[in-house]
């Protein structure tokens, strides 16, 4: 009976036409207004853990401590709380770093009188401190360290990343929700429609004690369709957009936020979109009204 | 098979009331051919829509097929109107669906067996004569042909019991004639039948009991 239903279900959606047409298009715009920002947050929110790992404090020596004593200071930095790891580094090693960085023109550095660079040590927060608010209070506990000269760090920036990826997420779920509604109610007005259509045929269904699944799945059906077809619809769009685009943003993205690659959906992510698409022509089909019988 | 009992139906139309029956009380056993006539607005419809439960009584109490209608739930108002065929005087075929499709819709939607549909809607169209118009659409059929369509529609789940309402109305004698014959076969096979009607003539034509309203009112029941 399902395989009738279903051919019953297409019947419909060729009836509805235009406005079935119309269903779909808004879905594809409210699935694809909703996955574009889902990509963008996905996308940040990839820059903002690859950060958290790598986040990093750096304390500066007032002088260098004869070799006897690093390891008695860094012990002791290492008990302080929330501290998660500590790396020692040395003038020579701080210089060393400097000429890597500076490449061909290294030399510059050697002819320096003497090494200007303080040793240091990079502090990897843990707990507590891998929050803005307690990385705070970790940057008081190392500056009040007797060694240290000034500490520099912070998570501030990377958590006004993360607020920027919570951001684009709620307005994406916000611009979905309007543009969904929109979906439901067009794929509620194609039902409508076709339930007008198709009165004889549910008279009759009705009067020879058809089930009531059997009226109404195919309008169920209908409007899943509708939905799957404007989620598959935004998918190809937003993979379009993505190849064409992420060439041109890489480089940008990599340079600002550190994100080299641009990633697209997931399949998991894939599925639940059109799982949406699905969800909301069904819920459009199922929200439509008929006459009952007696019944 | 079926039994009424004092049964009235008033139909509201805001402040006013329109008496459609009134105290309306028969039975009919199994197998019966009955007839139900008189004027136009006497209630004969009202009383055809009570068997199948598309109308419930204001009043009394309607029994079919051995079961009380008062306060079914959906489920079992569906398995009534399986054991019911039903048919108009206008035969509403669906449009876009050839003959068979339209009598194999009612098989499909209720459910039976894919191997059974072909197989049993053959059967009802041979016993309405309409086999060699199975892939015709409803447009392309003659009013006699439509309504023999409808006939078969009505027998394909052979059905125990046919309401027939007015299935003559739009016929010329002729046509009247040829689909009367095939309700009198239908009833021959064991189908209790119960046959609405505003010709007088027809009906005392049939020579089968009669039951006379006006009015809303049960005045006469004979034969």
């Amino acid at each position: 009976m399902f395989g009738f239903l279903l051919s019953e279900a297409l019947r419909d959606l060729r009836r509805a036409g235009r406005v079935a047409v119309s269903a779909v298009m808004l879905i594809t715009l409210s699935l694809g207004a909703a996955g574009a920002f889902w990509l963008l947050s996905m996308n940040l929110g990839r820059a903002v853990s690859e950060w958290r790992g790598h986040a990093r404090i750096v304390v500066y020596l007032k002088r260098e401590p004869p070799a006897s004593e690093i390891a008695a200071l860094v012990q002791r930095v290492q008990a302080l709380p929330d501290v998660g790891s500590v790396r020692y580094v040395g003038k020579a090693e701080a210089l060393a770093g400097l000429k890597r960085i500076l490449g061909k023109d290294a030399d510059v550095a050697d002819q320096l009188p003497s090494n200007p660079l303080p040793a240091s040590m990079e502090i990897t927060p843990a707990g507590a401190a891998t929050t803005p608010q307690g990385a705070r209070i970790l940057i008081e506990r190392l500056a009040a360290v007797p060694e240290v000269e000034e500490v520099e760090g912070g998570l501030e920036w990377i958590e006004r990343l993360a607020d920027w990826q919570r951001l684009i997420a709620a307005i994406g779920l916000g611009v979905g929700a309007v543009l969904a509604l929109a979906a439901i109610l067009t794929v509620t007005t194609a039902t409508t429609l076709v339930l007008h259509a198709r009165r004889p045929e549910t008279e009759i269904m009705r009067l020879v004690g058809a089930p009531e699944l059997a009226i109404r799945l195919p309008l169920l059906l209908q409007g899943m369709i509708q939905g799957l077809l404007g989620a598959l619809l935004a998918l190809a769009a937003l993979r379009i957009a993505h190849h064409f685009a992420a060439p041109w943003l890489e480089p940008l993205t990599n340079l600002t936020i550190g994100l080299p690659r641009l990633e697209f959906l997931t399949p998991p992510g894939m599925l639940t979109l059109l799982a949406a698409g699905a969800g909301l022509g069904a819920l459009g089909g199922w929200l439509t009204r008929g006459r009952r019988g007696a019944w | 098979m079926i039994e009424l009992h004092r049964v009235s139906k008033v139909y509201d139309a805001g402040p006013q009331k329109f008496p459609a029956l009134t105290d309306v009380s028969f039975r009919v056993d199994k197998g019966e051919y009955v007839v139900v006539t008189g004027a136009t607005g006497a209630g004969k419809t009202t009383l055809l829509r009570l068997l199948y439960r598309d109308e419930v009584p204001s009043e009394g109490e309607v029994e079919v097929l051995g079961q009380s209608l008062a306060g079914l739930r959906r489920r079992q108002v569906q398995t009534l109107r399986r054991s019911i065929g039903v048919v108009f005087q206008d035969a509403k075929l669906l449009p876009g669906r050839t003959v068979y499709e339209n009598i194999a819709f009612v098989l499909r939607v209720t459910g039976a067996p894919r191997r059974e549909i072909t197989a049993r809607a053959f059967e009802a169209l041979r016993a309405v004569g309409l086999s060699s118009r199975a892939q015709a659409y409803p447009a392309h059929l003659s009013q006699g042909e439509a309504q023999r369509a409808a006939l078969a529609r009505a027998i394909v789940r052979r059905q125990p019991l046919l309401v027939a309402d007015e299935p003559t109305g739009k016929l010329d004698d002729a046509m009247a004639a040829e689909v009367l014959g095939i309700i009198q076969d239908i009833w021959t096979g064991g189908t209790t039948v119960i046959l609405a009607t505003h010709q007088a003539r027809l009906a005392a034509a049939l020579h089968r009991r009669t039951l006379v309203l006006e009015r809303g009112r049960l005045v006469k029941d004979e034969g």
